[in-house]
């Protein structure tokens, strides 16, 4: 019975594992391994730019500039 | 907030003209209130449970009669019922509430479906209870990071299926064209977990493997809960609030995708170093050995990535509460990985194993790396999905400074106490009963910085349900952030 189950616990690993190497080859194929730049500013947008600091201790935030 | 209504429509996009637009990142934030809320609160109170059978486990190390006549309070089943309590309570919840908190922001996506969370949420909390309510009076499998006993697991499988599944849904509803490198960690985390937990169960619990192979079977899951699991979920903290708390780009995006793939590549075989010495195929050992050391690579990576960030940056420690914990957490990550790799050499384990330096090589990793960074998560996520400040600035600092000497006196003290042993255990010389009195100063100051750490536990908690309960005051219109529109100040 054991090897049943043995069974089923390979299938599964040689499955993560082949993900994982497609997983590789589609980020490659889709791009995601180019411009990297572009991908470092993605977390950025217009109401959080890059060069805003975005964390404060409670009540010590200094004056922004008018939005 | 847009809301599918039928959740097999989820799975296709193209069904859902509607959420084509790209979401707000105040909307985001809005729409995982509910869920992140119960998380967070459940991770809360389980850090408070898992913190006094901390403390009960520590005492009774070095006075062993204290609660002594207990019997669900012996060290056995304290000792377990902390580990479970902090690792399937407190690590798990917070590393969910920060998963789908990042996976919405990082995809753009609203988070729908909020219900099939909450459901998780609560399977996962009530299995865990069970679990350890279940070690408590006895029911322990007696198996190393899986003592919660068959009756309990069940329900962490549900909870677990859920949350996989509404991870899938967000990604796939992205609107953003790159996948940062956050979101590969997560994804993979995401992923690696149940196919850890399954084998895991079914290899030790169902159907045990007879033999060294339970053995192997043991390490290969409780080290990967940490490496495939905990460490992504950390480092994915890292690399989203490390640049964004700074408003700068992380130094080298090349290097963190080189990271991240190398992490995946090398992480799955190091668990088996924990058998060095054991009767073990000399290979299989030797594999484990050579994996760890790989391992330097994406930890060194990650280090100097991290560190060229903050360089110039220093300054900014003294502003944001955020940042002070992911730092301290995140040099902590290669400080405990780099002395991880150490320990996985033949040598070096000859000393190390069997002994305190495992412990506080542990708690390195799991405290002073995961959950620093879980408790900068938190002081960043909190004020942005209930639109406040925190309470008291006094309270993150006193948390901050009680935890950081805390751990800090526990690591060093423990493996320097550990090394003592170590080699006094080794020295045929010295009886066996001498080498253990000989720990009782280090364990002693384990109970002092235990005792640290759950003064900043509290602080926290307080300060956490104080901003909870706290209404939001009239001029708080633009609170931390905070970037939000007008509109989306005023609709909550």
């Amino acid at each position: 019975m054991e090897w049943v189950f043995y069974g089923i616990a390979f299938f599964v690993s040689v499955l993560v594992t082949g993900s994982a190497v497609y997983a590789l080859y589609w980020s490659s194929k889709k791009g995601q391994l180019r411009d990297l730049e572009q991908g470092a500013l993605s977390i950025f947008d217009d109401k959080e730019p890059v060069g805003q600091p975005t964390d404060f201790f409670p009540g010590k935030r200094p004056r922004r500039k008018a939005p | 907030m847009a809301s599918t209504p039928n959740l097999a429509a989820s799975f296709d996009p193209a069904t859902s003209p509607d959420l084509v637009k790209r979401a707000e990142l105040s909307e985001i934030d809005a729409s995982t209130k509910a869920p992140a809320l119960f998380f967070l609160i459940s991770a809360v109170l389980w850090l408070l449970v898992g913190t006094a059978f901390a403390l009960i486990s520590s005492f009774k190390l070095h006075t062993p009669g204290f609660l002594g006549d207990i019997e669900w309070l012996t060290f056995g089943r304290a000792r377990s019922a902390h580990l479970n309590a902090v690792i399937y309570g407190w690590s798990v919840n917070a590393a969910f509430a920060v998963s789908f908190w990042l996976m919405a922001r990082l995809s753009r996506s609203v988070l729908r479906h909020s219900g099939l969370l909450m459901i998780a949420g609560a399977f996962w909390n009530i299995g865990v209870t069970i679990g350890i309510t279940g070690i408590l009076i006895g029911d322990s499998t007696s198996i190393e990071w899986l003592e919660m006993p068959p009756y309990a697991t069940p329900l962490l499988f549900v909870a677990y299926a859920l949350i996989g599944a509404w991870a899938l849904i967000t990604f796939r509803f992205g609107k953003s064209g790159h996948i940062y490198v956050s979101q590969w960690y997560l994804l993979a985390a995401l992923f690696w977990f149940p196919w850890l937990y399954s084998i895991a169960q079914i290899m030790l619990i169902i159907e045990p493997a007879r033999g060294t192979v339970q053995a192997l079977v043991n390490w290969w899951f409780a080290h990967n809960v940490l490496g495939l699991w905990f460490t992504p979920i950390g480092l994915a903290a890292v690399y989203y609030f490390l640049p964004k708390v700074l408003g700068k780009p992380i130094h080298s995006y090349y290097l963190s995708i080189l990271g991240f793939w190398s992490l995946a590549l090398f992480y799955n075989w190091a668990g088996v170093h924990h058998l060095i010495g054991g009767p073990v195929p000399a290979w299989v050992l030797s594999a484990g050995i050579a994996a760890s050391f790989m391992m330097a690579i994406p930890v060194i990576v990650t280090g100097i990535n991290h560190h060229m960030t903050m360089v110039g940056s220093f300054g900014a420690l003294k502003y944001s509460p955020t940042l002070r914990f992911i730092v301290f957490g995140a040099v902590s990550y290669t400080l405990t990985s780099l002395i991880g790799s150490l320990m996985a050499d033949r040598q070096v384990s000859e000393v190390v194993h069997f002994t305190h330096f495992t412990v506080a090589h542990a708690h390195q990793g799991m405290y002073a790396f995961f959950t620093m960074v879980m408790f900068g998560s938190i002081y960043y996520i909190l004020p942005r999905i209930l639109l406040k400040e925190w309470p008291s600035a006094m309270l993150i600092s006193l948390h901050f400074w009680t935890v950081v000497i805390g751990i800090t006196v526990y690591v060093v003290g423990l493996s320097i106490g550990g090394i003592k042993q170590g080699l006094e255990m080794n020295n045929a010389d010295i009886p066996f009963l001498q080498v253990v009195a000989n720990t009782i100063p280090y364990l002693l100051s384990r109970s002092m910085s235990g005792m640290l750490m759950t003064i900043g536990h509290l602080a926290f908690a307080v300060n956490f349900a104080w901003m909870l309960i706290r209404p939001r005051a009239s001029q708080d219109t633009a609170p931390t952030l905070f970037q939000n529109p007008p509109e989306m100040e005023v609709s909550r």
